[in-house]
């Protein structure tokens, strides 16, 4: 138990704001699961267009490991497998049938969870398909089953905009929390470590140790948590988990079936101001009935699964995440603005002094858009990249690193312990507007593939 | 106005982009049109928004910050020739215009050249026109004297930006300032042009044709002034430097203001400290090197002064060091180039405070460079990646020790 204040690091005002009142949605009249979703993975598909699955069969399994079998979030008829680059399915159509029928799974309660061995937990949840929410440090992928962690990560923060507010969704799921979580200390030999933004109202529970993290964004990062807890030195794993799909474990666990709902939070800019809070939506569930009903009309929108800073874009007819609890609409801005390199700088958000907003727009949100506002420019390394961040990893210098193809030298600096995620704020305010997330996780793949 | 950007959009744009009949020349385009109206592009991935600051705006506002030694420059240069020719009728009007005769010309010739050069490589190494050249084109002639010939400004910007730089790969890659390179290369290859004391105020035959036409031999008339670091390294020994300097009719209050003889911008500390407030304000430079520069200069300064040399110019008290000479437009305007100085905060302690000391045991210890700056930058741009290269490993020495001891807590 711990409090961690996080000096560095910045709050983008942006608008948009979800409320925290959660709305149910219905039953949805379309599922759609998107295999290409997960990264690292190569699915092999085990269902074809007009079969009739029941919920919880298998769609598809890891060719890389064949005991992870990604299932069905609804009984029905796979109306449609779509195929995309290189013919690696990227969405699975599933029209629910009136009456459904179901896989079952064996049942515990909160207390018969901890009689299990580890590799009944493993295998459970590899074989129910919820595997994937275990993520793993290094390299920030779906964890490894055989990997031996030191610790597990729960992560219950919310500092990025609009990040779903965690003591919503949990009210009324307590005891699946409790179960997950006694669950998930049995893949761990160390601490199960649940980080809390500071003023949560999420209470404390068995099994886990509490933290709790104040501070501007990026305090709610895992890699915060991992940095100032337990940081990783080369030959570490730890796994983590976000809160909310500890509740799904539970929920899997206690109910021998796969968890129906999860609640997402919308909100951004680009969303109607009545439509800006949390809903609670069927796992897989079509979403385009929701954009159809939420989203501003008549613009140009890009719809994030994730938040502004760190996440996917999706088009308006995909299906619910599998991970993640949040989607963000923004404006595609390509608006041009006179002689930009001279005019105040009043019009648009910016956090250098060298733009007047700094200053005098600092107290209001901003309806921010997607404009890079500049153009490409060779990195120079300054240091300005480090300004919000609070992990000890010298930024400039391990992107340069990552640049450089120094596998040696990306380690060391601390590469092992982050995510792209962590490096979203150093791009925002890079003058060079250099694509450092992705250069970051370039950099990662090249140490998986090279070995630590 | 929007009837003319639709034109540029539809009609012009696409004679520029892939495809297009002047395809090779899309860097030029990008530059026009970038700089009349900020670019439409939106962000390809995460993250999402991007805060509205861009390479432009930040080398565009170093330009501004050097406005007040350019135009104190053009002031000086033209009061100097008006009082040292006798110039009859001079007014504040007249010391603007024939200042302006003879710096704007340099000035001009350096942004020209250079351009034609920052402009060739980026069409031929197809890479985007950097806005880094707008701040080279300008510094350069601010470090040069007012009268110097232009064919020697347009070899020295070429060696400034082509050696200096581009042969590198262009801004962002560069390892030596190339405004100083520039100059550096000027001063030992013609250093009668640049240093002694007949190069500083021109003469009435020459501050027109010796622009123009380069007929230095012809100099022998020129007024003959030499620049404070000039009388402070030729006092005696044992004398005193100071005193040397008041006869030689410098105090501290003229050289602070800059009605002194010396290069273009260099000599108003109150012109380069209006700039260095700016970039202050605006956040972009980096104040780190600036303060532990003047550090470095009022310790070794200080050193000397209590160091029994018979050297006189040892002795002068360490505050003339800070308004002498180049010292303070390079710390500010040179030593801070992000490109070639130190990018980490330790690292530029240390080499803000390498500069100011090798400044001042230039100045006084070595007889055949009285002014030590450019030198002092050169050499420690040379040694900013090994500085930076050491703090980095001290840096992964004490984050791999923190984990180990937090890992066995």
């Amino acid at each position: 138990m711990a409090d961690f204040k996080i000096k560095k690091g910045f709050d983008i005002k942006v608008q948009g704001c979800p409320e925290p009142v959660i709305e149910e949605m219905g039953s949805p009249a379309k599922f759609r699961v998107h295999p290409s979703e997960f990264e690292g993975i190569k699915p092999r598909l085990k269902v074809a267009a007009g079969d009739t699955v029941k919920r919880g069969d298998v769609l598809f399994e890891n060719k890389k490991n064949e005991k992870m079998l990604f299932r069905s979030p609804c009984g029905g008829t796979v109306a449609a497998v779509n195929l995309g680059a290189r013919r690696a399915p990227v969405e699975i159509v599933i029209e629910p049938a009136a009456q459904e029928e179901s896989v079952t799974f064996s049942k515990y309660t909160r207390d018969s969870v901890g009689q299990l061995s580890r590799q009944q937990v493993v295998d459970h949840l590899l074989n129910a398909g919820l595997w994937p929410l275990i993520k793993q440090r290094p390299f920030s992928k779906i964890a490894d089953p055989s990997a031996e962690p030191k610790a597990l990560f729960i992560n219950a923060c919310n500092s990025a905009p609009f990040q779903a507010n965690f003591s919503l969704i949990l009210k009324g799921d307590e005891e699946a929390f409790q179960t997950g979580i006694n669950a998930l200390a049995k893949l761990t030999e160390g601490k199960v470590h649940l980080c809390k933004s500071a003023g949560s109202d999420v209470p404390e529970f068995g099994s886990a140790t509490s933290h709790t993290f104040s501070g501007s964004h990026p305090s709610g990062n895992t890699s915060v948590h991992i940095n100032r807890i337990s940081p990783i030195l080369p030959h570490d794993t730890v796994y983590t988990v976000t809160a909310q799909d500890v509740i799904l474990i539970g929920k899997l666990l206690l109910t021998g079936e796969l968890p129906r709902t999860k609640v997402v939070a919308l909100g951004g800019p680009g969303v109607k101001a009545s439509a800006r809070k949390h809903y609670r939506v069927a796992l897989g569930a079509d979403l385009q009935p929701l954009f159809e009903q939420a989203l501003e009309e008549g613009k140009e929108l890009r719809i994030v699964a994730g938040n502004l800073l760190w996440g996917d874009v999706v088009g308006a007819d995909s299906g619910l995440r599998f991970y993640g609890s949040e989607y963000c609409v923004l404006e595609e801005d390509r608006s041009r603005h006179l002689l930009g390199w001279t005019m105040p700088g009043l019009l648009q958000y910016s956090t250098h002094p060298v733009n007047l907003s700094s200053l005098l727009g600092r107290s209001k949100l901003w309806n921010l858009g997607t404009n890079l506002h500049g153009s490409h420019r060779a990195m120079v390394v300054t240091g300005w990249m480090d300004k919000h961040q609070p992990l000890n990893i010298m930024t400039d210098y391990l992107v340069r690193a990552c640049l450089a193809h120094d596998t040696d030298e990306m380690i060391q600096l601390g590469i092992l312990e982050t995510d792209p995620e962590d490096f979203a704020l150093a791009a925002f305010v890079d003058p060079h507007k250099t694509d450092v997330c992705g250069i970051v996780k370039q950099g990662l793949l090249e140490i998986e593939e090279e070995g630590i | 106005m929007k009837f003319l950007f639709d034109f540029m959009d539809k009609k012009i744009a696409p004679l520029f982009e892939k495809g297009g009949k002047f395809e090779r020349m899309y860097p030029l385009f990008e530059a026009g049109d970038a700089f009349t109206r900020t670019t439409a592009e939106v962000t390809g991935s995460a993250p999402h928004v991007r805060d509205s600051i861009d390479q432009k705006r930040l080398m565009v506002f170093v330009i501004y910050a050097l406005f007040p030694a350019l135009f104190f420059g053009i002031w000086n240069a033209g009061h100097l020739f008006n009082a040292s020719n006798g110039v009859e009728g001079a007014t504040f009007l007249t010391d603007i215009l024939r200042g302006s005769a003879m710096v704007l010309p340099i000035v001009m010739v350096s942004y020209i050249v250079g351009g034609v050069w920052e402009v060739l490589f980026a069409i031929v190494r197809k890479h985007e026109i950097n806005e880094g050249f707008l701040v080279t084109g300008m510094l350069f002639p601010l470090v040069l004297p007012p009268t110097i010939p232009l064919w020697q400004v347009a070899v020295g910007i070429s060696f400034g930006v082509v050696i200096g730089k581009e042969i590198f790969g262009g801004v962002g890659y560069n390892v030596l300032n190339p405004a100083l390179t520039g100059r550096a290369f000027l001063f030992f290859a013609y250093p009668a042009q640049i240093s002694g004391d007949k190069v500083w105020i021109g003469s009435a035959h020459t501050a027109l044709d010796n622009s123009i036409l380069g007929t230095v031999a012809e100099n022998i008339d020129g007024v003959t002034q030499a620049t404070p670091l000039a009388v402070a390294s030729a006092a005696e020994k044992g004398s005193s430097a100071a005193h040397a300097l008041s006869d030689a009719g410098f105090s501290l209050w003229n050289m602070t203001v800059g009605t002194i003889p010396g290069c273009i911008g260099s000599t108003s500390a109150i012109a380069i400290v209006l700039g260095l407030v700016f970039l202050l304000v605006t956040g972009i430079i980096a104040w780190r090197v600036v303060a532990s520069g003047v550090l470095g200069v009022v310790a070794i300064g200080l050193l000397f002064n209590f160091l029994p040399l018979e050297n006189a110019f040892a002795h002068l008290p360490f505050y003339y060091h800070l308004v002498m000479g180049g010292f303070l437009f390079g710390i500010v305007f040179m030593a801070t180039d992000p490109v070639s100085c130190s990018a980490t905060n330790t690292g530029k302690w240390i080499y803000g405070f390498m500069i100011g000391a090798l400044t001042v045991l230039i100045r006084v210890a070595n007889p055949a460079y009285p002014e030590g700056t450019m030198l002092a930058i050169l050499f420690m741009n040379v040694m900013a990646p090994l500085i930076d290269y050491f703090v980095v490993q001290a840096h992964i020495k004490k984050r791999t020790a923190y984990a180990r001891a937090l890992n066995n807590a």
